[in-house]
């Protein structure tokens, strides 16, 4: 007990908190918007977007950290697109030989990988300051951060859209399927609400909302 | 080293262990990619025939059922049952290449089939031209004269078909490659089929 008690303190337990709720980057960073509204109509497009948007984030955070110290303060952004773009190719090759199919229904959000902030705002905001260890446990918490939160819009908006969870039918036929939810303004109500919900049970306001 | 050569060292090794990195995946990678990408196009002309074919075998089944024709640079798939035709088309869209496959009843003239195999197009507008629902459209019209791709289309007229609404330009290219590719195949093979009878 005293040892849980104390885990409270470490740093690794701070930092993935941090990232999986405290710092969520989609519900409270509001990050990451873009891919988390346009690949959520279906649960294996979100785990396996947040499988690869995870592995992008831990891929270059932990290079970074690990080369921090040999990076020019005026070259560090042009050093974090080359290494998250690099990763991210690696990706899309990946995709294309083993998962075709995956590849085409992510279509364009896997390039576009690159551009979510989530990844670029770890390398900065983290791991260009921080020992390998920490990064470590920083990337994999936003990473699973994201991951979850896009499965959870993607588990309401497949089961209204569809009547499906992860293509295994749970509603019956008679179900009338609401087509609203299979494209992005359906994303939007999701996520919006969930935001709402989630920032209502933390207490985590805007400062001037509650001033 | 001053700071500006320590930058360049950096820079330069950075790109390059990059660069080696990218290819070493590209080659790893390249044989399984060829390999869907044919599956792709030949799982399609096998659909368009309507013979069936699993994963493992789609190969086999293609050299049975097609015979295969290079001529004039083009390649021409003949389906040996019913003596139809397909083969790729592709082109430049409003934001990157479109490519995919198009069957033809035994006249050459009568499609037969068309699927869209890639394109980059906007989702939910341009991004239309990949829906087998849109594509269905195609089934039975004529090329006799050019096909025609527009928002006034007459359903009396054969060589005519819908446009996407909100995709013009999508529409536009999709209906200027299509047409080219058709001419390009077709002359080849007149040529080939002239030459073979005579």
């Amino acid at each position: 007990m005293k040892k849980l008690i104390r885990m409270r303190y470490t740093k690794w337990f701070n930092v993935s908190r941090d990232g999986l709720s405290r710092n969520n980057p989609i519900v409270i960073g509001v990050l990451g918007i873009c891919s988390a509204l346009a690949i959520t109509n279906r649960v294996d497009n979100a785990l396996a977007m947040g499988a690869a948007v995870t592995f992008v984030i831990m891929g270059s955070s932990l290079i970074v950290s690990l080369i921090r110290s040999f990076i020019p303060t005026r070259v560090r952004m042009i050093t974090y697109m080359v290494i998250i773009a690099g990763l991210v190719i690696i990706v899309q090759f990946f995709l294309q030989a083993y998962f075709p199919q995956l590849y085409r229904s992510l279509g364009a959000y896997v390039g576009l990988i690159i551009t979510n902030c989530i990844v670029m705002g770890r390398a900065e905001a983290f791991a260009v300051k921080n020992p390998v260890k920490y990064t470590f446990f920083d990337s994999l918490a936003n990473g699973i951060g994201y991951t979850y939160i896009l499965v959870l819009i993607a588990a309401v908006r497949e089961v209204l859209a569809f009547g499906t969870l992860l293509n295994y039918q749970v509603l019956p036929d008679s179900f009338p399927t609401w087509q609203v939810m299979a494209i992005a303004p359906g994303g939007f109500f999701v996520l919006g609400i969930l935001i709402w919900i989630i920032r209502d049970l933390t207490k985590n306001y805007d400062e001037e909302a509650t001033a | 080293m001053s700071r500006n050569q320590r930058t360049i060292v950096f820079v330069f090794i950075l790109g390059l262990s990059f660069s080696l990195l990218l290819m070493g995946v590209q080659s790893l990678t390249a044989e399984r990619i060829r390999l869907n990408q044919e599956f792709d196009v030949q799982s399609a002309i096998l659909d368009a025939f309507d013979e069936s074919y699993t994963t493992a075998n789609f190969n086999d089944v293609f050299e049975e059922v097609m015979e295969t024709i290079e001529t004039d640079d083009v390649v021409i798939y003949v389906h040996e049952a019913s003596g139809g035709f397909a083969f790729e088309f592709s082109g430049l869209g409003v934001w990157g290449p479109i490519s995919g496959i198009i069957a033809f009843e035994s006249d050459f003239e009568t499609i037969r089939y068309v699927r869209v195999l890639e394109q980059e197009e906007t989702p939910g507008l341009g991004g239309v031209v990949a829906e087998d629902d849109y594509l269905a459209k195609y089934q039975g019209a004529t090329m006799n004269g050019g096909l025609t791709i527009s928002q006034t289309a007459d359903p009396e007229a054969s060589n005519e078909v819908d446009a996407i609404i909100g995709a013009t330009r999508t529409s536009n290219a999709f209906e200027g490659m299509l047409n080219r590719a058709y001419e390009e195949h077709k002359a080849a093979w007149d040529a080939y089929d002239g030459g073979a009878t005579t």
